[in-house]
């Protein structure tokens, strides 16, 4: 598309992503759908392989998964500035909203007996999200005996000992170097170009 | 917290949180619930599920409430910018660096070690929500350290089924499994029957 000016597309970057942010309940996956719909559908600013690039790249690098592809896609179409944009425009209507929730209902324990019922109901179908996600991704993640082993382990060491998950997610980096580290080993192969050693 | 605290401590989420929303779920409570004792653990559980029926990302919305209670609309501010800062900052640099060198040692090694680990904190999200729906209290894990070390373990008096939780908990997986219903319309569905149900 030559004829769109600079500005004209960081404004369709904020704007996309702001109606996207405002619109879509659920955040992360949820919005990877509308992300194909506006920008690769309709405006043509990335390729079929470029998305299928971004859906899986939002998902390893960290970071919220909506921020980031609106990082991917911003940066694709109009640099630094698109990345500002794009990102900006995901986050502005959930903190408008939040803020004005937060402002008109600051104390999160109600005592009105329907309420703390209807919190209960959606506390339970949270749950049952949550419990989907899970195994929807132990089906994704758990691929050989190594990924078993890492998952059974940092779950005793969040759950029962009480280890934080930062320093659990840290620690599994070089574990996971390690094995793959050792797998070449194994390999009959010549090492493939790229890794070390 | 003050508003430096409040942004170093969401940027140090930013960077750690790998795959969406329930994985920073553990990673809050760890740090706002149970280290610096900001919310209680009731309080947290209301808000992930506001922040799942308002439009917009899981985290942001959690980072912008826990923001606000904490410093006022500054606070919300800054708690969200400090949540995407790394994003920011490091995004391009990540998405080129794992786009270029995915099939490297370092980089799929890495990768290969944060997925299941992040699985496992998905899970232990999971057994944090059951302890505020299916059950009346957190499931009781250290029962089984003891039972490890001395042979008896004694559960909480407080720990019991909610059937009303641990029913529409498994309404939700049925109709999830069985229809295509939104998460929205599942998660109104399921405030009015726990208004109903659970008073």
């Amino acid at each position: 598309m030559p004829e769109i000016s600079y500005w004209k597309k960081l404004w369709v970057l904020f704007y996309t992503f702001a109606k996207i942010a405002a619109l879509v309940v659920g955040g992360g996956y949820a919005i990877l759908p509308v992300v194909e719909e506006t920008f690769s559908k309709k405006n043509n600013w990335l390729t079929s392989e470029e998305l299928l690039d971004m859906m899986g790249l939002v998902q390893t690098v960290p970071g919220i998964i909506a921020c980031n592809s609106a990082i991917y896609v911003g940066r694709r179409v109009a640099g630094f500035g698109g990345i500002l944009a794009a990102a900006f425009g995901v986050c502005l209507p959930s903190v408008l909203i939040i803020l004005v929730i937060a402002m008109f209902f600051p104390d999160l324990d109600p005592k009105n007996p329907w309420l703390l019922g209807a919190f209960r109901g959606v506390r339970a179908c949270v749950t049952a999200l949550v419990t989907m996600t899970a195994f929807r991704m132990a089906k994704k993640v758990l691929k050989s005996w190594f990924e078993y082993v890492i998952a059974l382990i940092a779950l005793v060491l969040v759950l029962l000992l009480k280890v934080e998950p930062v320093y659990v997610i840290l620690g599994a980096m070089p574990i996971g170097v390690l094995y793959a580290w050792y797998q070449l080993g194994k390999k009959p192969l010549p090492a493939r170009d790229g890794a070390e050693k | 917290m003050n508003l430096t605290t409040l942004f170093l401590v969401f940027a140090k989420f930013g960077c750690i949180s790998f795959g969406g929303g329930f994985v920073l779920v553990p990673i809050l409570i760890a740090e706002m619930v149970e280290k610096r004792q900001v919310i209680s653990m009731k309080v947290f559980g209301n808000l992930v599920s506001i922040a799942q029926v308002t439009p917009g990302p899981i985290g942001i919305n959690s980072a912008t409430y826990i923001g606000y209670l904490q410093g006022g609309i500054p606070g919300g501010v800054i708690a969200s910018l400090g949540l995407i800062f790394p994003s920011l900052v490091l995004g391009p640099l990540a998405f080129y660096s794992i786009a270029r060198w995915k099939d490297s040692l370092l980089v799929s090694g890495m990768l290969k070690g944060i997925r299941p680990a992040s699985l496992a904190l998905v899970f232990f999200a999971m057994f944090l929500f059951m302890g505020m729906s299916v059950f009346t209290a957190q499931i009781p894990f250290h029962a089984l350290i003891d039972l490890v070390k001395t042979g008896t373990a004694s559960i909480p008096a407080d720990f019991r089924i909610s059937w009303g939780g641990l029913g529409i908990c498994a309404a939700v997986m049925l109709l999830m499994w069985k229809t295509k219903l939104s998460s929205t319309v599942l998660i109104l569905l399921s405030a009015a029957a726990g208004a109903l149900l659970c008073r």
